[in-house]
């Protein structure tokens, strides 16, 4: 390869990449998620940053930042301790990937200068370049193999760039170990380092060193078919002493290449005949430069963004941030997350999100949305629908913060779907219980009344299993305990906003069969979800349980209706 | 059976109503270490009143003003009857234990003597019975002398009613006046619930402003009447300051279940069963009881308890209740035990269930099926003999008795926790020192 080619190709490329990362970083301070975003300006934002990094770096909490480093960084324990398969997926890729890029990709300023007399085709080199290489091969089954065990309703979010950067990767793996099963195997390359080393190419002069390197290097000759006499290989052997074995081990230490080399054999002289060694160097080398200059806009983003989230963490946690450093903090999550789905089956309100047939329910989805909503890219009125179907989304969300808690990049998931409700409500999408209590209980009955249900009948049984199930509230003898208890009532002091029905009504009314009456009901939208009811109930009813499966049957009862006006 | 919890102790008692409650409480008092399994929501129904026996013969309705006198009658005629198998020293002990161990926990009530109390309903009706909480028995001391009396009730409380009561009782009681209010703070609410006002009532600002709106109403009254909504964890506190406030005796009527008293009962068994050391499992049920091969020990596999629990017990006291309390499960025909399938006396047949009346005066056959039990008060098998040496039946469940009509539910209950427990301890006891 010529040296200036690669020269400027690797410079272009890091250019891109530096330039790529300024524009990425930049939007940690611009991106701006939620109101309190809004009335900070950039440069408070970078300034909080330092004044955040010089709390943490110079004071006690240092320590706390190592510890973050070391275990979450490097050793992920947050993903070990949600997946352990994915864990060992990652390590893999992670170890493999930094080795190779330390030990092979940056060998000229790193291994060299560290490691006397380094030579790629010796031992131990040749063998950990396999060893890595392998890692990440595993590494990438294993992450092909998750994708598989994981498939459900819906997909965690799949980006292209996110399979642009897998795809590369892989890529670069397959022409790494390509190019060195050639060079393994081909006469050519064996004919090129004679000339340089032993001072000839010539087959008939070199024929003791060829006997031995077909041997016992797995050169494939193809004019080497004869027996050969013992004083031949041991003249040959003689001959690689001198001139080669300061360079090369015995191949069979790289044992995923060689292998792949026994199979190339027969090819070797298309392979040779075509240049192979050259193009495939060139594929491979480009492919990393590729890699390099795309990186602040695939997955491999995440290397960066990932552990400056992790670390931002480790130094302070959230309620000790200014409205600045949440703003850098949520904008910062746009670009740590990777979507890895894991929050998505924590979540709470999964089964909501397939009984509605709404994937934003889910956290990796919203996750999108918040960021298209702050970068103004939020669908317009023209789709209304889709609107909608963010804002249900976000708001059926029940705050129980498992996907902060699982969440393997630590990102505080909690603070953005808050902000994120809050943009909504601002850009004019309520909360469902702004829009259904907007109308009164009865109003509603009659939309349902003018336009009865339509739906198939095995929903109700899998998707509000108490509420369709008389046995679930067959038991209620109407002794007003959860009334008694419910604090709800007991606040709604102002009648023309308190609620309507009583916790003991909604289940009279689930008794006698007119649930859509329910579903309207200022107590179904207010109840805050205590459980006094349900502790306190005599008949062991899961009252509140089904106050939460009426808000989500609400919704998309309701949300059916919710264009139908009273003929005047 | 891995990861299952296990447990063990003297005694399980399954059931936490009322019988539950007083075996677990006579159990640990004996010295038996006690794990208790079931909900004690079915006390949120009680009155908060303790009855012993009132009413005897069934048939006839008749009256006793004393609890002790009646018991004699029924033991001679009702020698069956579970009430009638426990000496009274027995039961004048499990009552003084049981009251006991109710004012340690913040329900005081007022002395046990030796006769039934009437006192009023939120209907206007007179009930006989023998435990009055404190906060209650001035309405009976006021009642028993026809004293000129105030009754007072809140708009919007819909279950009780100061005027019918007053009206109700107009020719027997006419000094009794009726007066409304509004409740302080909860002037524009169209329906109040007694246990919100009761919460009120604890905050000392809207007592003296309840007590305010009162006092000028109070007159020539010799006693003052409410709602029972006098606090719930404070009682004695909000109705010590009513009564200051008031300068007359104040009393509550208890309102219709679930009651504020109810809630108040519930909360002292289960605070007094708690500091007692009974270990609770009240949200757990029992999914399978078995006894090991020597009829030493049984053992009762949980439901309900995250993971599970396996409990080994050396004696077993079942306090399941009838059908409310689902000790007893009713198909169409027949009546069938529900944890261990013990056979269940009852009518011969279904036609036999119910008399052709319903509101009948002598009452229904199923109303007295239930467990027979022998003189330790062991469940009977099929042959007669014990299911389990050291299985017990207390309270409800026990057949012989129609405890509704007989006005004897907590007497039956705690009576019967009292002489079983006593059985076990005697058991277990002579079983240690063997």
């Amino acid at each position: 390869m010529s040296p200036t080619l690669f020269q400027i190709s690797l410079y272009a490329s890091l250019a891109l990449c530096a330039l790529g990362l300024l524009w990425r970083v930049s939007t940690w301070f611009r991106i701006r998620i939620g109101p309190d975003a809004r009335v900070v300006t950039a440069s408070q934002r970078v300034a909080a940053l330092f004044r955040g990094a010089a709390a943490a770096l110079f004071t006690l909490r240092v320590f706390h930042v190592l510890g973050t480093l070391f275990l979450d960084v490097l050793l992920q324990r947050r993903l070990y301790l949600n997946d352990k398969l994915r864990w060992l997926g990652h390590l893999l890729i992670f170890v493999g990937f930094m080795a190779l890029l330390l030990m092979h990709a940056l060998a000229p300023v790193v291994t060299v200068k560290l490691f006397h007399g380094y030579e790629s085709t010796r031992d131990p080199y040749l063998f950990l370049r396999n060893l890595f290489g392998a890692m990440m091969v595993i590494g990438l089954a294993l992450f092909l193999f998750g994708l598989w065990r994981r498939r459900t309703v819906f997909a965690p979010v799949r980006r292209p760039t996110a399979a642009a950067f897998m795809g590369l990767l892989g890529f670069v793996l397959v022409t790494g170990f390509l190019l060195e099963a050639d060079k393994i195997a081909s006469p050519r390359a064996f004919y090129r380092m004679a000339k340089q080393f032993n001072g000839t190419s010539d087959p008939a002069e070199l024929k003791p060193l060829r006997a031995v390197w077909a041997r016992e290097f797995g050169v494939a000759f193809d004019d080497l078919k004869e027996p050969i006499a013992p004083e031949v290989m041991e003249k040959g052997r003689e001959m690689h002493e001198d001139d080669c074995a300061t360079c090369h081990a015995k191949p069979t230490s790289a044992f995923v290449s060689y292998p792949v080399a026994r199979m190339l054999a027969p090819l070797v002289g298309l392979l040779d005949a075509g240049g192979a060694d050259v193009w495939l160097l060139y594929l491979h080398v480009f492919a990393c430069f590729l890699g390099l200059a795309t990186l602040p806009f695939t997955r491999f983003h995440h290397a960066v963004a990932a552990p400056v989230g992790l670390l931002v963490n480790g130094a302070a946690p959230n309620r000790e941030f200014s409205a600045a450093g949440r703003a850098s903090r949520r904008a910062l999550a746009m670009d740590a997350c990777v979507h890895c789905g894991i929050c998505d089956t924590h979540c709470s309100v999964a089964p909501l999100a397939r009984y509605l047939g709404n994937p934003y329910l889910l956290p990796s989805h919203k996750l999108i949305a918040a960021g298209e909503l702050a970068g103004g890219r939020l669908p317009r009125s023209g789709e209304e629908d889709e609107r909608r179907r963010i804002a249900e989304g976000a708001f059926l969300c029940t705050d129980c913060g498992r996907c902060t808690d699982v969440c393997p990049v630590g990102l505080d998931l909690e603070d953005l779907w808050q902000a994120g409700c809050d943009d909504l409500s601002a850009a004019g999408l309520p909360a469902p219980a702004q829009w259904v209590q907007a109308r009164p209980t009865l109003a509603w009955a009659e939309s349902m009344e003018a336009q009865p249900w339509q739906q198939d009948a095995g929903h109700d049984a899998r998707y509000a299993p108490l509420s369709a199930d008389r046995r679930s509230f067959s038991r209620c003898v109407q002794c007003q305990t959860c009334t008694n208890v419910c604090p709800v009532v007991a606040h709604s002091m102002d009648p023309a906003y308190g609620v309507d029905l009583t916790p003991q009504k909604v289940m009279n009314l689930l008794r006698l069969g007119l649930r859509d009456l329910t579903l309207g009901s200022r107590m179904v939208w207010n109840c805050a979800t205590c459980y006094q009811c349900q502790e306190n109930c005599p008949e062991g009813i899961r009252v509140a349980d089904i106050m939460v499966e009426l808000r989500a049957l609400a919704v998309r009862r309701l949300g059916a209706v919710r264009s139908w006006r009273a003929p005047s | 059976m891995t990861g299952v919890r296990r447990n063990s102790c003297d005694v399980a008692v399954i059931g936490a109503g009322m019988a539950g409650m007083a075996a677990a409480l006579f159990a640990v008092e004996r010295g038996l270490s006690c794990i208790q399994i079931g909900s004690g929501g079915g006390i949120l129904f009680a009155s908060g009143l303790l009855d012993l026996l009132a009413v005897h013969p069934v048939a006839e309705r008749c009256l006793w003003q004393s609890p002790y006198t009646a018991l004699d009658a029924l033991a001679g005629e009702q020698p069956d009857h579970p009430l009638a198998r426990v000496a009274p020293v027995s039961i004048r002990a499990a009552f003084e234990s049981f009251v006991t161990a109710l004012a340690s926990a913040g329900l005081a009530y007022a002395p046990l003597g030796e006769r039934n109390r009437s006192v009023l309903t939120s209907i206007g009706t007179v009930k006989t019975t023998y435990g009055v909480p404190v906060t209650m028995v001035a309405g009976a001391d006021a009642l028993d002398g026809r004293a000129r009396c105030l009754l007072v009730d809140f708009r919007g409380l819909r279950e009780f009613s100061a005027h019918q009561i007053a009206a109700t009782l107009a020719d027997r009681w006419p000094e009794l006046r009726h007066q409304r209010i509004d409740f302080p703070g909860f002037e524009t609410v169209p329906e109040l619930y007694a246990v919100h006002l009761a919460r009120a009532l604890e905050t000392v600002e809207t007592r003296e402003r309840t007590i305010a709106l009162i006092r000028p109403l109070v007159g020539d009254a010799r006693a003052v009447g409410l709602p029972a909504v006098l606090g719930l964890e404070r009682s004695r506190e909000v109705h010590a300051a009513f009564e200051a406030g008031l300068g007359v005796p104040v009393f509550e009527i208890p309102t219709m279940p679930t009651s504020v008293p109810g809630l108040r009962l519930l909360g002292a068994l289960e605070a007094a069963v708690s500091s007692h050391g009974v270990r609770r499992r009240h949200q757990a049920s029992v999914r399978a009881l078995t006894y090991d091969g020597n009829m030493e020990t049984a053992t009762l596999d949980l439901e309900g308890v995250p993971g599970g629990e396996r409990v080994t017990a050396r004696a077993v006291v079942l306090a399941t209740g009838r059908f409310s309390g689902r000790g007893l499960a009713a198909d169409r025909g027949y009546v069938r035990e529900s944890i261990l399938g013990l056979p269940v006396h009852q009518p011969a047949s279904r036609e036999a269930w119910h008399k052709r009346d319903f509101l009948d005066p002598s009452g229904h056959a199923i109303n007295r099926a239930g467990l027979r039990v022998d003189d330790a008060w062991r469940p009977l098998d099929t042959d007669g003999k014990p299911a389990w040496p050291r299985l017990f039946a207390v309270g409800s469940i026990l057949a012989h008795q129609d405890w509704m009509r007989s006005k004897c539910g907590s007497g039956l209950a705690i009576a019967t926790a009292w002489a079983a427990v006593e059985q076990v301890a005697h058991r277990l006891g002579a079983t240690a020192a063997g």
